[in-house]
């Protein structure tokens, strides 16, 4: 890679990071002003969680299902941009975007939309975990090591599957089995990719380099 | 001759006196307790009994644990639940002892043993620990008061079961249907025995992450920021793993209760994405004044962990210590001014 792509990586990857931060910020600000607003809402307006509280969860719903939809797309855009061209990337995360889009426009249900949005993105998430974990050095993360690598894969593949058990299965005999698999996903991924210098076999001490800000 | 219920309720009350009668002495030894802690945490001239200091608080927290243990255990051998119908034992309630007047509690004993056993940065990491250890443990005494008024939510439910029962009817069966269903979906839930256990583990170990955190804004050295994203790391995975249970439970226990976006689940949910915002973050710490970011979002973090805890007492919903209650001045001016609009 020449000095000058290594640097647009670069930014690219600081400018999907600080998205995502943004993104994790916007849907906690979202959920501040929920609370807030129950509170409120609940003290203020006689008998509101009975006459009132399925249209605020709906309107709840309504805003944090792009948000949602925003980290994966981030997701999808961040790891496998060494497998494809950037723009190539970007027309795939677009198309399974409107591929949602025409799933909630067909059902009428947002829930159906987010659920065939995610269920693409698993698919693509479950490929680059796999590449991953093949030692393939297509996939691109902001860590090192395969393990901690490994580790990022499968917990964001988690965090998509268990968008999925909310979205879809939350009345499915498959909602347990499935939960637990992102349960383990999100869990194990997160203490592989921490601790991933403990658990490898060639173990290698973290370097540090201390420095004053 | 007292009837069965009657018998229960006066050892009930046998026991719940026996633990005021050890518990309020200890509670005012802890009150001091927490005053000494606090103080030596800033008297120069105790820093070389510092560890010594937070280890002689941190055993005397586990004798109070110890106290609760044996209390739950007689609790457990008392609370039986008897259908009415039938005069069968169902069952035996479980009380956790991580609910209602102990949450404090359990924190306090969280932030001590981690505290204890912290290794990196322990001098300078002290302090801030015995304060953040003394001002739980004063709550937890003082607020909580585990001993002398114990699980207060449980005992007026099984007392009023027991007044329930000694009645018969009507009263007796839906007084037994509403203990066997808390029995079943609360206290003796799986869920409960491992969900609380794990949110307060992380809250003593993020609690030592924002105290690091502090010390990389007053210090401005990256080796603060590691020590405060080892702990981070630490606190994220029972948090994770603990929040995670919380809903295939909540399915089944509230089900037709209004709970998902509820007030606790809102913080609970917002406190998760800023830890995982913050985990992002640090990513670029050494790019310049990321380190701004980095310990704005570690500190926010902990400041939201804080309103979390807090929600539980002041917004009302499914996952809430307080009722609907009247509406208070401010809300009706808030509710007034919005509707003017």
């Amino acid at each position: 890679m020449s000095g000058i792509e290594d640097i647009r990586q670069r930014a690219w990857d600081f400018g999907l990071t600080v998205t995502t931060v943004i993104l994790l910020a916007g849907l906690g600000v979202q959920s501040f002003l929920g609370t807030v607003y129950v509170w409120w809402a609940q003290r203020s307006i006689p008998g509101w969680e009975q006459s009132s509280y399925a249209g605020y969860v709906d309107a709840m719903n309504v805003i944090a299902a792009p948000q949602l939809i925003g980290l994966v797309v981030v997701m999808g855009l961040c790891v496998p941009k060494r497998l494809f061209s950037r723009r190539a990337l970007i027309a795939v995360s677009a198309a399974m975007v409107l591929a949602g889009i025409g799933a909630f426009a067909v059902t009428g249900s947002l829930a159906g939309g987010v659920t065939v949005y995610l269920s693409l993105a698993a698919l693509i998430q479950v490929a680059v975990v796999s590449l991953t974990a093949a030692g393939a050095k297509g996939p691109s993360y902001l860590t090192e090591g395969r393990l901690t690598k490994l580790g990022s894969g499968l917990l964001h593949l988690g965090f998509i599957v268990f968008g999925v058990v909310v979205s879809a299965l939350q009345r499915s005999p498959f909602m347990i089995p499935v939960f637990w698999a992102s349960t383990v996903l999100m869990v194990g991924g997160s203490a592989m990719s921490f601790y991933a210098n403990r658990i490898a076999v060639r173990r290698s001490a973290p370097v540090e380099h201390d420095l004053d800000f | 001759m007292l009837s069965a219920p009657e018998t229960t309720f006066n050892e009930l009350r046998a026991l719940t006196d026996t633990l005021a009668a050890i518990g309020s002495p200890y509670q005012a030894v802890l009150v001091v307790a927490a005053v000494l802690l606090g103080v030596a945490a800033f008297l120069p001239a105790a820093r070389r009994w510092r560890g010594w200091a937070l280890g002689v608080m941190t055993v005397l927290l586990l004798v109070g644990e110890m106290a609760l243990v044996w209390f739950h255990y007689r609790l457990w051998q008392l609370a039986a639940v008897t259908d009415p119908a039938t005069g069968a034992v169902v069952g035996r309630v479980a009380v956790p002892l991580w609910v209602e007047s102990e949450k404090l509690f359990v924190w306090a004993l969280a932030v001590a043993v981690l505290g204890s056993l912290m290794s990196r940065h322990r001098d300078e990491l002290l302090s801030g620990t015995m304060v953040v250890t003394a001002v739980l443990t004063a709550g937890a005494a003082l607020l909580g008061r585990p001993f002398t008024d114990p699980v207060p939510g449980f005992i007026g439910q099984f007392i009023g079961y027991l007044q329930a029962s000694s009645m018969g009817g009507v009263a007796a069966q839906q007084a037994f249907e509403g203990m066997y269903n808390s029995m079943r979906f609360y206290y003796n839930a799986w869920y409960m025995w491992v969900h609380p256990p794990l949110l307060f583990l992380s809250y003593g170990a993020f609690a030592l992450s924002f105290l690091a955190t502090l010390l990389m804004i007053a210090r401005r050295h990256s080796s603060y920021e590691t020590t405060a994203y080892r702990w981070a790391r630490w606190g994220y995975l029972p948090l994770t793993l603990g929040m995670l249970l919380g809903f295939p439970w909540a399915i089944l226990a509230w089900s037709g209760e209004s709970w998902w976006w509820s007030g606790k689940v809102n913080m609970s949910i917002m406190m998760w994405l800023l830890y995982t915002a913050y985990l992002h973050a640090r990513l670029y710490l050494r790019r310049q004044g990321m380190w701004k970011t980095v310990a704005g979002l570690s500190v926010l973090s902990f400041l939201i962990l804080v309103l979390t805890y807090a929600t539980t007492y002041v917004v009302p919903g499914a996952h809430s210590y307080v009722s609907n209650g009247p509406p208070s001045e401010f809300a009706a001016l808030v509710h007034e001014a919005v509707s003017g609009l």
